[in-house]
């Protein structure tokens, strides 16, 4: 059925995807391809960028014109892609460590420039690809393979870096709240300039088995009962932690 | 007639635009600079080009990229430092055919080095740098006219192997100012080969794949898809199998060298036969085999430790002698000490 409705979206001659059974990701690019859609975003119009992970296959996914680059440089290669060809939709989706961590220094930048680009962010506090380590989005005291005694850092705030530009487009939902995921990407597709969303994800394979999760769908659960919507943003005011919302200015 | 008065930086970004530049993107960093600040200027005039200054090399070899998968020519320049920051990206322009071209105009290092002197010590890097094996296209000019000549030559060359093609500089050259007939270079631009991003449905990726898909597990599938990019890039690499010789049957010792220490080299007058390669990689085994013949000694003079002088043991399969020139410091007077020394020189 949304194979039908979304086969211009996805290459599903590909599927399987490589993703381990249960995993967000899946959630995540459905939802990105119907905002899409209802956007009238296609492969007339727009190319989707990733850098190197689990998140980074989701170029190779879409059935568009896209480029599956390195890793931490998927923001400085589409911002290339965009300043040659502004007429296109350019879309970035990345994992939280290809796009906090390693490519954290082109964030601060393009974001900076205002680069007309539409970033999105798997945030699954994890490195899913090489087997768990720690990312920039690990919690404090969260113990990963390269964190035996647990993470000892607070993770990286997006938020705050976003919104310390004069201009900014910064959005966190999750891949549990499919309504609101999709309003927030159509809506960064709609706004003009950089954009950034968060999506909090999880990886039951390579982190929430060890954090004693048993299935998916407990992780799940966590990310609902954790987070909540914000619909009613003051200018100016910040979103907290287990806030799901829009701010721009 | 078009002759003006130009540096070898100012050269290269005149022969970029010559050649249908349409992105640069770059960082500054000494003895470059000029060929972005140059190019800096362009877009006030012309609105089809774009130019970012970027936060690092990185940034900027990844953006040319994506600029150039997307359709456009790219390129951008850089010296050793910048070049060392972006050998993972020409891995990724060699893996997914992306045509761009890299100025490193050299200094001297390891490391900052000596910022303002020049050097050819990324010779091996501009082969070797970024893992894994892969075939590059480089070449090599000795003067301001061939700064020009060879940076289109390599906008044409990359598009033609769809393959990222270095203009490998030095910071002599970079800031050298002649004279140059800039009609007189008539070397027509290639168009883009690629069609446009944003009509298709295509996948470019930095993993090994086969239309499109990546194929990750298969080693039969690698070697067969390796032998045909080297054997691609080889075809228009032999297109462009450019050097320079001058032969002498009197003489029993042929000097090789490269780029703006061939001119200074050339000095040492007609007791020699000599040999430059300007289409540095690939090497021209064949051509450097047929101007070895009959001579003895062969001496490779360079600025660096000897690079490119193992190469040439490599391809003759014999002894040479190296004569550094290093520390940036090109004189003839330390290069004939350095050749006493070691017994090949003719006075
Ligand atoms: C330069 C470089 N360093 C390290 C790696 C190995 N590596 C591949 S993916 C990855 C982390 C990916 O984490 P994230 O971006 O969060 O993506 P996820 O898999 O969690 O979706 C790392 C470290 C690499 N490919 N390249
Ligand atoms: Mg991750």
């Amino acid at each position: 059925m949304y194979q039908e409705e979304l086969k211009e979206y996805l290459r599903f001659s590909r599927w399987p995807t490589m993703w381990c059974p249960g995993c967000g990701l899946g959630i995540m690019q459905r939802v990105i391809a119907e905002a899409m859609k209802e956007s009238n975003l296609d492969h007339t119009n727009t190319t989707i960028i990733s850098g190197i992970g689990c998140t980074g296959r989701t170029a190779g996914y879409f059935n568009f014109d896209s480029i599956h680059g390195l890793h931490g440089r998927a923001v400085c290669l589409a911002e290339g892609v965009k300043a040659v060809r502004p007429d296109l939709n350019v879309v970035v989706v990345s994992g939280d460590g290809d796009i906090f961590g390693i490519g954290g220094n082109h964030l601060l930048h393009s974001s900076r420039r205002n680069a007309n680009l539409k970033v999105i962010v798997n945030v699954n506090d994890i490195y899913g690809l090489t087997g768990g380590q720690m990312s920039p989005c690990t919690p404090k005291g969260v113990k990963t393979v390269t964190s035996p005694q647990g993470s000892p850092y607070d993770p990286f705030n997006a938020q705050g870096l976003i919104t310390s530009n004069a201009h900014y487009f910064y959005a966190r939902s999750s891949v549990w709240h499919q309504p609101h995921l999709k309003k927030c990407i159509k809506e960064m597709m709609s706004w003009h300039g950089f954009a950034l969303l968060e999506v909090r994800d999880y990886c039951i394979e390579n982190n929430g088995r060890r954090l004693g999760f048993k299935n998916p769908h407990e992780m799940l659960m966590q990310i609902k009962e954790t987070y909540k919507i914000k619909s009613d943003l003051q200018p100016g005011q910040q979103l907290a932690q287990n806030e799901l919302g829009i701010m721009t200015r | 007639m078009d002759t003006r008065f130009l540096q070898g930086n100012e050269a290269v970004a005149l022969a970029a635009l010559q050649a249908g530049i349409q992105f640069y993107a770059g960082y500054p960093i000494t003895p470059a600079t000029e060929i972005m600040e140059l190019l800096a200027e362009e877009p006030a005039r012309n609105p089809r080009f774009a130019y970012l200054h970027f936060e690092d090399e990185i940034a900027s070899i990844n953006a040319i990229v994506g600029a150039s998968l997307a359709g456009a020519k790219a390129m951008t320049a850089t010296s050793g430092p910048g070049f060392s920051l972006m050998q993972e990206g020409i891995g990724l322009a060699h893996m997914t055919r992306a045509p761009i071209v890299i100025v490193d105009v050299q200094r001297v290092g390891p490391s900052t080095g000596m910022p303002t002197l020049p050097s050819q010590g990324d010779v091996m890097q501009a082969r070797y740098g970024s893992h894994g094996d892969f075939y590059p296209i480089a070449f090599s000019p000795n003067s301001v006219e061939e700064a020009y000549a060879q940076t289109i030559i390599s906008f044409n060359a990359a598009e033609e192997s769809l393959s990222p093609v270095v203009l490998l500089m030095d910071g002599y050259i970079g800031h050298l100012y002649e004279a140059i007939d800039l009609d007189a270079v008539n070397i027509p631009p290639v168009p883009r080969s690629r069609p446009p991003f944003g009509q298709g449905r295509r996948h470019f990726t930095g993993l090994l794949s086969r239309d499109d898909v990546p194929d990750t597990k298969d080693s039969a599938y690698y070697r067969e898809w390796y032998a045909g990019y080297k054997k691609e890039i080889q075809i228009v690499a032999d297109k462009y199998a450019l050097f320079e010789t001058v032969p002498n049957d009197k003489s029993n010792t042929i000097i090789i060298s490269y780029g703006i220490t061939s001119r200074i080299v050339r000095e040492l007058g007609d007791a020699y036969a000599y040999f430059r390669p300007i289409r540095i990689w690939p090497s021209l085994d064949r051509e450097i085999i047929e101007a070895c013949q009959g001579h003895k000694k062969v001496v490779v003079i360079e600025m660096n430790d000897g690079q490119y002088g193992g190469e040439i043991e490599r391809i003759l399969k014999r002894e040479s002698v190296s004569i550094p020139v290093i520390g940036g410091d090109l004189s003839l007077s330390q290069i004939v000490a350095t050749m006493r020394e070691k017994k090949v020189y003719k006075a």
